[in-house]
């Protein structure tokens, strides 16, 4: 009888509209206006690869141990080194680092001893050629400059 | 009726997919018909075979385990999750309670995320649109936890061998305990869409049949199974990381159709609810990292270490031979071998029903092809 | 870029020489090569330090098989016996119906191309009575058609096709024996230990995607 007043009255179609119904209020919505509206990441993310720099001497922080090369393992990051004929050592010359073939993983930031390697919070990392995503130092050292979108 | 005509004998191959929406992925499905009847379908998979068991022998421990989140991509913590534990099996060591511990948080989480794209898209497959953006919208609260906790959101890489790379971020306990209470009444209000629903029900029930006696002979685990009513799940019968101290109910149904399985796991979500909280009263201080060597150079030997994903029984089978890399991993994929008895559920069926049937086996093509 | 190889020395089977030269995967452009060979102490050679496996299980197991099971073992807990390819049927059948082992969780293979018997082809078993784990092992060469589990296990089909494709065992009485992840047309088997990380059927890419290996 129950059953036969459900079917009579769409009971069941009621309860999904009242649901839908309800789920209408403003407080529900959850899009993001992306271009217009930037979102904001967590402060964890692993976005954009950079060197960082010191800020008082202007100086890279990285020590050229090449231990984020070892660790990656798409083997994508590539070290130069040479050393300095007076102190003896090891000075930064050029830094690769592709992009195109990075997963992200976090290990390159793990294994550096200096905290000179970091994946930030940049995530606009389109390019149009695949030349673009491999980034030398200077790329790096300065981050990436994606083109803001205003409304 | 004299003679036959060319009409009698009408059996028609059709081919479904690999670009099909639902089917998930690239999944390609070679039905043969008559007239609406299924008679045989035949799987055709790879096309998403990237090799992951060779990379794994080429890549040290440390190095593959961004790889296995790649597999089952909706689920990519519990497959960290049980790699980890396989490692530290041949590793002998253990992760320190308070790894456990949040360990145990962000994979429950995981299979509520992981359960939530299926229940979204195996509604959307049958016809029904709007729980679709109710159950994304409540995955995204899961995701904004991992990306809060290690950064990122779907291939998350959030744990390492021996314990844990990240310390819990201020306030995850606070996120995760919002999340729960947010959840829950939200479980129910997809079950007021759903459940009485008569459309889903006249799509769901019956279809797409498989007894335990079949679910066993196929090795087919996870919900599949539990909706056929064998109450197995690997978290009460082999406990790893910690599950036998959580209080928790294996749901299970008698039926073995699609419908029940759709009820076995909604009933698992809210499980998952149940653990997680449990599982915050539990994070206590204490280490994050068991003491793992710098270079990870398992004793040589064999292991075979499974874990109960979404998905069913997720297994690796690790051969080390003393080096830093594995020299061989297996990985057992809930989802490649529960696609097996597709076959044997779409027999008989109707052709609108394979969709319901490949949506209901909740498979990922990039476990299947790895 | 496609002849940029560095073939893989395959590491020695049981003895654990290592001898794993890593091979390197494909560079970018810009980069210039460097060594990511690890260096690798040599150390005495290592077996997989098991412990003998005995229980009423294999007791029963002993008096059925007699001389077809060479070894009962335990590894980290993890039991598994060693079988001659001929028995391997007749013991899963008697696990199955004897014992409970009634869940066929995994097949799969493992490549020591240095041995006589070149594979060893695994079979991983559940019993959802005793809720235990045992693996069945056994050994067989290059070229050796073991016969199929489908008759015993159904879910055995396309696992023991993944083996084939991944490593050219064919199994006697497989109703379709043919691969099941790569092209039908395929050449080779990837995970065998001299297939390089790099390799890839040439000729089948050329011809079907029309592109040359390495973009």
């Amino acid at each position: 009888m129950r059953k036969l007043i459900r079917t009579v009255f769409l009971v069941d179609l009621l309860q999904g509209l009242w649901v839908t119904l309800r789920n209408q209020h403003p407080k529900h919505i959850y899009t993001e206006q992306y271009p217009a509206q930037r979102p904001k990441v967590a402060e964890r993310f692993r976005g954009a690869p950079r060197l960082n720099i010191n800020p008082d001497t202007g100086e890279t922080l990285c020590i050229g141990c090449n231990l984020c090369a070892l660790a990656c393992p798409e083997n994508l990051i590539v070290v130069g080194t040479e050393r300095d004929p007076k102190t003896n050592r090891k000075v930064l010359t050029t830094f690769t680092y592709d992009t195109s073939r990075c997963m992200f993983c976090g290990l390159c930031e793990d294994a550096c001893p200096v905290d000179a390697l970091e994946l930030t919070q940049d995530f606009e990392l389109a390019s149009y050629t695949r030349e673009g995503q491999i980034w030398d130092r200077q790329m790096l050292e300065e981050g990436p400059r994606p083109t803001q979108y205003r409304s | 009726m004299a003679g036959s005509t060319f009409l009698d004998s009408s059996e028609l191959v059709l081919n479904m997919g690999p670009q099909h929406p639902s089917t998930h992925g690239v999944l390609r499905v070679i039905l043969k018909l008559d007239g609406e009847k299924v008679i045989g379908t035949e799987c055709v998979i790879g096309y998403l075979h990237r090799g992951v068991e060779k990379i794994g022998e080429n890549r040290t421990y440390v190095q593959f385990a961004p790889y296995v989140d790649r597999m089952d991509y909706v689920a990519a913590v519990s497959n960290g999750l049980g790699y980890c534990l396989a490692v530290e099996k041949l590793l002998s060591v253990e992760a320190p309670p308070r790894a456990q511990v949040t360990r145990v948080i962000l994979t429950e989480l995981n299979r509520i995320a992981s359960h939530l794209l299926w229940l979204g898209t195996h509604a959307l497959d049958i016809g029904a649109i709007t729980p679709l953006f109710y159950t994304l919208r409540e995955r995204e609260e899961v995701l904004k936890i991992f990306e809060k906790y290690c950064g990122a959101r779907l291939t998350t890489h959030a744990f390492r061998i021996g314990g844990l790379q990240y310390e819990l971020y201020d306030g995850f306990e606070e996120d995760v305990a919002k999340f729960c209470d947010m959840f829950l009444p939200k479980v129910d209000e997809y079950e007021e869409l759903l459940t009485d629903n008569r459309i889903w029900v006249e799509r769901l029930k019956g279809v797409g049949i498989l007894t335990a006696e079949q679910c066993k002979a196929y090795g087919v685990t996870g919900p599949v199974l539990r909706a056929a009513g064998v109450a197995w799940d690997l978290r009460k019968a082999q406990p790893y990381s910690g599950y036998e101290q959580y209080d928790f109910d294996i749901p299970i149904r008698q039926n073995g159709d699609t419908f029940d399985r759709y009820i076995v796991r909604m009933e698992e979500m809210r499980q998952s609810v149940r653990i997680i909280r449990q599982a915050l009263e539990r994070i206590e201080p204490g280490p994050i990292m068991a003491k793992v060597p710098k270079v990870i150079k398992p004793p040589v030997g064999e292991v075979y270490v499974s874990i109960e994903a979404p998905k069913g029984e997720l297994g690796y089978f690790i051969v080390s031979d003393g080096s830093t890399q594995p020299y061989r991993v297996r990985v057992r994929p809930p989802s490649f071998v529960n696609l097996q008895a597709l076959d044997q559920m779409c027999r008989g069926a109707l052709v609108a029903d394979v969709v319901a049937i490949i949506g209901t086996i909740d498979i990922v093509l990039g476990e299947v092809d790895r | 870029m496609a002849d940029e190889q560095k073939p893989e020395s395959s590491p020695e089977p049981v003895a654990g020489t290592p001898g794993d030269a890593k091979a390197i995967p494909p560079k970018p452009p810009a980069a210039s090569p460097t060594s990511a060979a690890k260096p690798h102490a040599p150390k005495a050679p290592a077996v997989m330090a098991t412990t003998p496996w005995e229980s009423s299980l294999t007791e029963l197991l002993k008096s059925h098989f007699g001389d077809s099971i060479t070894e009962f073992s335990s590894y980290l807990g993890q039991n598994f016996l060693v079988v001659r390819p001929e028995a391997v049927n007749a013991v899963l059948e008697f696990l199955k119906l004897e014992a409970d082992f009634d869940y066929l969780v995994d097949i799969t293979a493992v490549d020591y191309p240095k041995r006589a018997e070149r594979f060893d082809l695994i079979y991983i078993l559940y019993s959802y009575s005793r809720n235990e784990r045992i693996r069945v092992k056994t050994m067989i060469p290059d070229g050796y058609r073991p016969k199929s589990a489908t008759s015993v296990h159904l879910g055995a089909d396309w696992l023991e096709r993944e083996v084939f494709d991944m490593f050219g065992i064919e199994f006697d009485g497989h109703p379709h024996m043919k691969r099941i992840l790569l092209p039908d047309e395929w050449q080779g088997h990837p995970l065998r230990k001299d297939y390089s990380i790099l390799d890839v059927d040439r000729r089948w890419v050329q011809e079907n995607l029309g592109i040359e290996v390495g973009q």
